[in-house]
């Protein structure tokens, strides 16, 4: 209801903004200081002699690029992955359901619940005997089934807004199962493609709990894990290289909120609201 | 699969059940249904369901990883030893405390929020964007901030409390058993309070305009609207998402392991904390998996109770 916002609603409204804002601006505002700046007290609000030295470091440290860039393989195949068989099976349980469907479906939004470090500790002893612990496909597996559930979940919302009788008239022209999807119903469902990529993206990259377990080489490392067992094993850490660290990351997903918004915000919540 | 010889068959389904939604009449229809959902089943299957059922057996076994395979049966010594010391108990405990707290504060500032946003406000797009920045940040890197914040010596927040005369001397948040506990809890609710809001905002904004307006003509403020109106209306959103919330909770794991380490004294130690340091710091994979087997249990428990509780309520 857009009635006007009285004085109470906007101190609050202030107030919890900077609560959600302040962190991410010191964040930046700490990683473009130097180390005498950084441990002033009282402190320097805004770096008075601005340096991009933390950032040089950083981008000359190989090892931080080598897990950057794993970051990037493994979300981004993820990803590609995981998208691929979300469709396929949103598609099914949307269209083609089959005794014991609705079930399968139930039992996959279920896996959300289950503790990981639970399925982890088995998925370890698993990944041993089968050789591929400390592989890139191992990790990209187990993200796969993180983000896969909801995706199906939500790939099967969008195609059930599309209207069958699209897919009637291809069956008619003689379009096959298969061709029907690809040519008839995919291109209509971009915008939940997007927003299913979009997620598992951003759930892979947050990733810490299974390549910190079950990835064990530097050369395949994440970032997340990377960076707690490189900048944060000491007694007491180089702030200004931490908080370069973590403008770092954040910097991919930034970028993608600020353009694809819309569609985040859209898979997100159609999943929940429309239930 | 799909071959010009099945279209016939595929011709007079839809014809015979017009409002029928699928169209699973034949049997290839049906088997191009499961093969669809077989490359998830395949790869869900191997990494999540197969994994939850070997470590609820695994929990039966005195499975450590420094012994070399033979692994046997332990008479439930797992389960023994750890109600035995305590520790799954105190991790239970330290775990509900934890989620209760989070997602009541979540979801009050959360209804609050959205219910602001939905307010005529200058720039409210931009402030609505703004606020879902934390949504994007890393879990890891939500820790980091924190952590800095929370910095005993140079961190802001005692810098700003004490020069508020909240507190005389700087506190070591994070280290102390007082505050680890609060310390974490609000770099979570910092992280949720976003997706929480737009969940809620979208909510308030599928109620229906008609219903305020009949409100308004019987004289309701805006107080009153909100309690009868508003809050009814968002049953359903605000059970879907504090459910996911719940769970998000219950299963926190680096947030605690990055900021305390489940420390100090055990004082953060929750269920993901301890199964972690059973399984992979102590190397005892079957204790581990005995911690995860009775969480999962609370688990069902608690969502078929949930999922029965918020059944009836709306009948």
């Amino acid at each position: 209801m857009y009635k006007k916002a009285g004085i109470v609603t906007k101190i609050f409204l202030v107030a919890v903004l900077i609560f959600l804002l302040f962190p991410i601006l010191w964040m930046f505002l700490t990683s473009f200081k130097n180390s005498s700046a950084i441990y002033k007290m009282p402190p320097e609000w805004f770096p008075k002699n601005p340096t991009i030295e933390n950032y040089i470091k950083i981008i000359n440290d190989k090892l931080f690029m080598t897990y950057y860039i794993n970051n990037f393989i493994v979300a981004g195949i993820t990803t590609i992955c995981t998208v691929i068989v979300s469709i396929l099976g949103g598609y099914s349980f949307s269209r083609y359901k089959f005794k014991g469907s609705d079930t399968i479906l139930l039992a996959f939004l279920s896996t959300q619940m289950m503790p990981v470090v639970g399925i982890i500790i088995a998925l370890y002893t698993t990944y041993k005997t089968m050789n591929i612990l400390d592989t890139r496909f191992g990790l990209v597996l187990a993200l796969m089934s993180a983000s896969a559930p909801f995706c199906m979940f939500l790939m099967k919302g969008f195609f059930d807004d599309i209207p069958r009788a699209l897919e009637e008239a291809a069956f008619i022209d003689g379009c096959g199962r298969f061709n029907a999807l690809i040519k008839v119903i995919l291109p209509l469902s971009s915008s939940g493609i997007v927003a299913i990529s979009l997620y598992t993206f951003l759930l892979s990259w947050d990733d810490y709990l299974y390549c910190l377990t079950l990835i064990s080489s530097d050369k395949i490392r994440t970032l997340s894990t990377g960076i707690s067992l490189r900048y944060l094993g000491e007694l007491s850490y180089d702030w200004g290289r931490v908080m370069t660290v973590s403008v770092m990351s954040s910097i991919p997903l930034l970028i993608m909120f600020i353009f694809l918004q819309k569609y985040m915000v859209q898979g997100l919540t159609a999943g929940a609201v429309k239930e | 699969m799909e071959t010009l010889k099945s279209t016939p068959k595929i011709k007079k389904t839809p014809y015979n059940n017009n409002n029928k939604k699928t169209f699973s009449a034949g049997k290839m229809d049906r088997l191009f249904g499961i093969a669809l959902i077989l490359p998830a089943i395949l790869v869900v299957g191997f990494t999540t369901f197969y994994p939850v059922l070997k470590s609820i057996v695994m929990s039966f076994y005195d499975y450590k990883l420094s012994a070399n395979k033979n692994y046997s049966l332990n008479n439930f010594e797992n389960y023994k030893e750890i109600f035995k010391s305590g520790e799954f108990l105190s991790a239970t405990y330290i775990t509900v405390i934890y989620m209760v707290l989070v997602v009541i504060i979540l979801f009050v500032i959360g209804i609050l929020l959205a219910n602001a946003l939905d307010k005529k406000i200058p720039g409210r797009p931009v402030i609505r964007s703004l606020m879902l920045l934390p949504w994007v940040i890393p879990t890891v890197i939500t820790a980091l901030l924190w952590l800095w914040l929370f910095q005993p010596q140079y961190g802001l927040l005692n810098y700003i409390f004490i020069k508020m005369h909240i507190i005389s001397d700087p506190i070591s948040w994070v280290s102390s058993p007082k505050f680890a506990l609060m310390s974490v809890s609000v770099a979570s609710i910092w992280r949720q309070l976003p997706f929480v809001t737009i969940m809620v905002l979208a909510g308030i904004q599928g109620i229906p305009q008609s219903l305020y307006e009949a409100a308004t003509i019987d004289g309701a403020n805006s107080v009153q609207a909100f309690f009868s109106i508003t809050l009814p209306m968002l049953k359903g959103v605000i059970k879907s998402t504090m459910l996911i919330t719940i769970i998000t909770n219950f299963k926190q794991f680096p947030l605690f392991w990055i900021m305390t380490g489940g420390g100090p004294m055990d004082t953060t130690t929750n269920l993901a904390i301890l199964t972690y340091k059973n399984s992979f710091v102590n190397l005892n994979f079957g204790k581990g998996a005995a911690v995860a087997t009775l969480w999962l249990l609370i688990l069902v428990i608690f969502s078929t109770v949930y999922n029965k509780a918020f059944k009836t309520n709306s009948d």
